[in-house]
């Protein structure tokens, strides 16, 4: 065995002791993470410079929805 | 078994090729100059964009491919739209893709050159025009192998013919025409997978009988594979097989996403997550001049980014239309092996459609095959007219004789590609699977020079150009020491325990740039201000920052 052989299935033996359900949880928590994210994204970086916009123009309801969905995905499948 | 292609079949599949070729043309005819052939004069709306990036991200080859390795592996290939997706673009919607749009280059390695250096932009560009070159001709054969398998045709005359259509109104149009005849193709590909979608489960009795009959036909294939090999083998897949077959419940893992560490599926949950959603994926959002080239191309910065977040929503559907057809197909036709499984997206589309309908089915094939050539095209001409012929030959060339070049390099690498296509046919297969995992080499290392340039202002030119060709080497090193000739000539074990350990090199290729790029940057010197600050953080405008 090599060195890297080594690292690699040092690596993989611990990865092996995270249960199932951690991982999809990793899964749902970077998706999470990044809904918290879009949120707090500044208007004027969301939205179109130089007039008052309509709600549908701010980005972040978008976003949030493609987060959610696969939140929805990642819990059902 | 192929798709029995009648009259009325054709008359669809020759008004799709029509109507994409009068788009083409008549968005070329609007073409005045080398802005309005490489960027399409920075005028596209974020809806065009958008279905666009979906379109040239999906291309014919995955249409089939994915429904294949569904079939075999289950829905955790729908973790390569979702995850694999998403979040990488949001990310690169709202932070990286304004910033280049800003800055207001043509190409990911002009951009490197103004924060970094030259030689790293000629490293990089030279890296990704090798890639496109050769994925140009990889993308025509595949795609020809697969129009043999799925309708008989000859595939020497499919390579000739999509290269000639693709190459038309590429040369006429530039960006612009790529774009727009990728919305209809976007159109027709969804329309083709959507039907296949919606009349599978309706022959399934509804989604719930469907989900029962999946679990039921990999029971029944488990039962047939036990029956047939020792159960030592089953040992050797890491236990897993005999670990769900001791599941009394019948439930199979292939309805599901997070697979575990040995699954022999190319979608282990730490490759998916770590590899595939946080390296490849940023990677091929950011840094992959044929996605990205159309996002420098809009109107606005808020269009660019709309058109980022427009695609994320439509990635959200394609799983279901590329890869659930694969699992209707695993019930339908269960005795198919994994061998055969790529068969399994024909063999259903030939069972389920009527005539017309499978003309449908060829047409959104060849839109998504279409959809891909043409960005490939488009974006190596403009790598090749914008970081070499102009950066070495004729730095002060005008408009018109960029427009020149750029349609005589599409015809160039036209030609190239077709010869190339007829070159690989009659290579080993060995080294045509080395072509396909080419953008694994570059992408890792590519993400990683582009985000320590726009994230931190602190790495230096001398570390970004160490971290990027040290990167490249360790995913290249990797790949040889995966591979069995290799493994058995220094009498080691491969690397890897997965066949297909693309996402690893990825992984480690990053990890080596970041980490050599920041080492070399600590104990050398900070770059000029002029470069620095086209990072985020030090950002000026051009105005503010003329003296």
């Amino acid at each position: 065995m090599t060195f890297l052989h080594w690292i690699g299935e040092t690596i993989r033996e611990q990865l092996l002791h995270i249960p199932m359900w951690v991982a999809r949880w990793l899964f749902i928590g970077l998706l999470l993470v990044l809904m918290g994210w879009v949120v707090q994204l500044p208007v004027a970086a969301v939205t179109p410079p130089g007039r008052r916009s309509q709600w549908y123009e701010d980005l972040r309801i978008w976003a949030w929805l493609a987060l959610m969905f696969q939140i929805v995905i990642y819990s059902v499948f | 078994m192929s798709i029995h292609l009648g009259p009325v079949d054709y008359l669809v599949i020759v008004s799709y090729l029509c109507a994409t070729m009068v788009i083409g043309l008549w968005v070329g005819s609007y073409v005045r100059s080398g802005s309005d052939f490489f960027l399409a004069g920075r005028s596209l709306p974020w809806w065009a964009i958008g279905m666009s990036l979906v379109a040239t991200d999906i291309g014919g080859t995955d249409l089939v491919g994915v429904g294949g390795d569904t079939y075999r592996y289950g829905l955790v290939m729908g973790n390569f739209e979702w995850i694999g997706c998403v979040p990488a673009m949001l990310v690169a919607g709202f932070v990286f893709i304004p910033h280049l749009w800003r800055c207001n280059v043509t190409t990911i390695p002009e951009y490197l050159e103004r924060r970094f250096s030259s030689s790293l932009r000629t490293v990089v560009a030279a890296c990704w025009l090798l890639l496109m070159a050769c994925n140009l001709g990889v993308m025509l054969l595949a795609s020809a192998k697969f129009m043999h398998t799925l309708a008989q045709w000859d595939m020497s005359v499919s390579i000739v013919v999509t290269a000639l259509l693709v190459g038309i109104y590429t040369w006429s149009g530039g960006l612009r025409a790529v774009v727009f005849t990728d919305v209809l193709q976007g159109v027709v590909m969804i329309a083709g997978c959507l039907m296949v979608l919606v009349l599978g489960i309706y022959e399934m009795g509804g989604f719930e009988p469907f989900v029962d009959k999946v679990h039921d036909a990999v029971h029944a294939r488990r039962q047939r594979e036990k029956e047939s090999r020792p159960l030592e083998e089953f040992a050797e897949n890491g236990g897993i097989e005999r670990t769900r077959e001791s599941r009394s419940d019948r439930k199979s893992n292939h309805f599901s996403l997070v697979q575990p560490v040995d699954s022999p599926s190319p979608g282990p949950w730490p490759a998916i997550l770590f590899g595939l959603a946080l390296v490849v994926s940023p990677g091929y959002w950011i840094g992959n001049q044929s996605i990205v080239q159309r996002s420098l191309g809009a109107k606005s910065e808020y269009e660019a980014k709309a058109s980022y977040v427009y695609g994320a929503l439509l990635k959200t559907l394609i799983p279901f239309m590329v890869a659930i057809p694969g699992l209707i197909a695993l019930v339908k036709f269960p005795e198919l092996g994994h061998g055969e499984a790529d068969r399994a997206l024909p063999m259903l589309v030939g069972y389920l459609l009527g005539e017309g309908w499978r003309g449908l089915f060829v047409a959104a094939f060849l839109a998504a095959l279409m959809s891909s050539v043409d960005s490939y095209l488009n974006s190596a001409t403009t790598i090749y007219v914008n970081d070499f012929y102009r950066k070495f030959y004729r730095p002060h060339a005008d408009e018109g004789l960029l427009l020149a070049i750029g349609r005589w390099t599409t015809i160039g690498f036209v030609l190239w590609a077709v010869y190339f296509a007829f070159q690989l046919m009659v290579v080993p297969a060995g080294l045509y699977t080395i072509f396909q995992t080419m953008m694994s080499f570059i992408v890792g290392p590519t993400l990683g020079v582009i985000l320590l340039g726009m994230l931190s202002s602190r790495n230096n030119a001398e570390g970004a150009l160490i971290g990027f060709i040290g990167g490249v080497f360790t995913s290249i090193g990797l790949f040889l020491l995966n591979q069995d000739f290799v493994a058995d000539w220094l009498n080691i074990e491969p690397l890897f325990r997965i066949g297909q350990a693309y996402l690893y090199y990825s992984i480690w290729a990053f990890i080596a740039t970041i980490l050599l790029a920041w080492l070399f940057s600590y104990f050398g010197k900070p770059d000029a201000p002029e470069k620095r600050r086209y990072s985020i953080s030090e950002w000026k405008p051009f105005e503010e920052a003329a003296p």
